[in-house]
């Protein structure tokens, strides 16, 4: 069981994506996505499984060719689950409600709602700390407790394939790490697979056993997460300087601005953000 | 049934359909407000559950069925039609032929290369509206006198002559059997195109059909009676607060409270004035737009 990408290459518009990438997501594995903003992670992400795109055909899931789910866009919907980087909430509607539309592929055009789909539905909002607002309306929810809403869908949905765009976005640092652990868990223990477009590359390096880099130009890395993140990738990817800190659990890699003098007013801002 | 010019007692509406009224009161109950009554309703109908519809395509609980243009192209059909002074048939005919080109000439102006945005859509049916509404003022100007009555009637969403209905409960049914096996995928599409491609709805072919089934019931609303104006604005709004957004419920309710609210403001219509008439699209704005106000105050 696993998505299997084929000497893929993706471009958005002229700027290329990736050059003949080929990689294997398999059942237990967690994978982190890095790279800078536009240099195309959420297009590949959506790529995985889009049936329709001339570039499908470079892709299987569980063996078949992606573009063979072109009409049974729901069985691929059983399979794999998408993180939306943002969603829209045009209509008023309960928490539970929103969760519930997970359910959606799993279901026949007549079915309703089952006590078993409000269950997992429940589990859902329960994993994400949302149980006691389920009968809200979303419009009321904060950014990051919509963000854990969004997950809950997901998690509702139950997919073999997590793909999740941002899934750390709006969420503060201890919701972060709960959701991340949330999810490796369900990973590791499920068998299941994750693929995740992440911007912090030390929570990647905590949580995701392999990484995807893309380095722009259409350039790319996969592998095993120990031996790819390191101060020279990271410096590749980023295109800035990185120092990395031993503690007695793990790694960390803090970026750092070289030459002060080199440094404008907005740098210097920004450092000091950062170091508050 | 019983309201009216002439007053009729429960009594003899039961007789006349059990056919034992007097000869006046079963022309009447028959002949005039029994058809009329159904064209209302089918009226209503339409226009709700394409109000529902169209709410969804562009994803904005404000959305109304006339947004993209539909009920102009009818219009000026229909006007030109009496222009003419072609009977009624015509009038009802080429307003649907109206309503269809207008329904086309969108669709083929907003499908462009990189296909829809729900921006894109909407920009195209304004502008496409109010195209319309230029040539019809331009007809009401050169119309001759006599004429403009039976216009602004019919601009303002009228019941008030005999219509052929069958066309209209065709279009209803047909509308209404199509709508309903969609249904559970509306209710993921309201999340936007990405989210409802991702749980498993072909999105394109999805919006497609909304568009003609949404289109199709305008069109025949718009041909029978004229612009009614806010029932397919307030009704879905109104019941989507009510029942929630599962459009297997959604959708026959409004369809029911559609129907009903316009026959009851039909009802007022040929009443409140008697025996003067005045167009069912003003009994309709007038209940229409303090509700609605009401209700985008509430949202906020």
């Amino acid at each position: 069981m696993a998505i299997t990408v084929n000497q893929l290459t993706l471009e958005i518009g002229t700027t290329s994506v990736c050059r003949d990438l080929s990689v294997e997501f398999k059942a237990g594995q967690f994978w982190a996505i890095l790279g800078v903003n536009g240099v195309g992670k959420s297009t590949f992400l959506h790529q995985l499984i889009n049936t329709k795109s001339p570039q499908s055909r470079c892709i299987s899931v569980n063996d078949i060719g992606l573009s063979r789910y072109k009409n049974r866009q729901k069985s691929l919907a059983k399979i794999s689950g998408l993180l939306l980087q943002e969603y829209e909430y045009n209509f008023p509607c309960s928490v539970l409600e929103a969760a519930l539309i997970g359910r959606h592929p799993h279901m026949s055009n007549w079915q309703w709602e089952s006590d078993e789909d409000i269950r997992i539905a429940e589990e859902a909002l329960k994993a994400t700390a949302l149980y006691d607002l389920k009968d809200r309306n979303i419009k009321t929810l904060s950014g990051g407790e919509k963000r854990r809403l969004n997950l809950a869908t997901v998690l509702t949905q139950n997919p073999q394939y997590f793909l999740l765009d941002e899934p750390t976005n709006h969420l503060d640092l201890k919701s972060q790490i709960t959701i991340l652990k949330l999810l490796s868990h369900k990973i590791t223990r499920k068998n299941k697979t994750g693929i995740m477009v992440i911007h912090d590359a030390n929570l990647a390096y905590q949580y995701c056993d392999h990484v995807l880099l893309f380095y722009g130009n259409g350039e790319w890395d996969a592998g095993k997460t120990q031996e790819l993140i390191t101060v020279e990738n990271l410096r590749r990817v980023y295109d800035c300087n990185f120092q990395v800190m031993h503690n007695r659990h793990t790694s960390v890699f803090v970026p750092y601005q070289e030459g002060k003098e080199d440094s404008n007013e907005s740098n210097k801002e920004d450092s000091k953000e950062d170091s508050k | 049934m019983f309201i009216g010019s002439t007053e009729i007692s429960v009594e003899d509406v039961f007789r006349s359909f059990t056919g034992n009224g007097t000869p006046l009161t079963q022309t009447l109950v028959l002949e005039l407000r029994l058809p009329r009554a159904l064209a209302a309703f089918a009226c209503g109908a339409m226009l709700s559950i394409a109000g529902v519809l169209m709410q969804v395509l562009l994803r904005n609980p404000l959305a109304d069925p006339y947004v993209l243009g539909v009920s102009g192209g009818a219009s000026l059909a229909a006007l030109t039609i009496m222009l003419l002074g072609l009977d009624i048939i015509f009038i009802t005919s080429g307003a649907f032929a109206g309503a269809l080109l207008s329904i086309f000439m969108v669709f083929v102006f907003a499908h462009g290369k990189g296909g829809w945005t729900v921006s894109r859509l909407l920009l195209t049916g304004i502008v496409m509206a109010s195209g319309w509404m230029a040539i019809i003022s331009f007809v009401l100007v050169i119309a001759p006198p006599d004429k403009i009555h039976g216009m602004l009637f019919w601009l303002m969403g009228d019941l008030s002559y005999d219509r052929p209905i069958s066309l209209a409960y065709v279009i209803l049914i047909v509308g209404f059997v199509l709508t309903l096996p969609l249904s559970r995928q509306l209710n993921v599409m309201i999340w936007g195109d990405k989210q409802a491609g991702s749980l498993g709805v072909n999105v394109s072919r999805l919006r497609l059909q909304i568009f003609f089934i949404s289109s199709l019931l305008t069109a025949g609303a718009v041909s029978l009676a004229g612009g009614i104006g806010f029932v397919g604005l307030v009704v879905p709004h109104f019941v989507r607060l009510l029942v929630g957004n599962e459009h297997r419920i959604l959708i026959p309710a409004s369809a029911l409270a559609g129907g009903i609210l316009v026959v009851l403001a039909d009802t007022l219509a040929r009443s409140v004035m008697a025996p003067q008439q005045i167009p069912v699209g003003i009994i309709t704005a007038l209940i229409g737009v303090p509700l609605f106000l009401y209700l985008l105050r509430r949202s906020h």
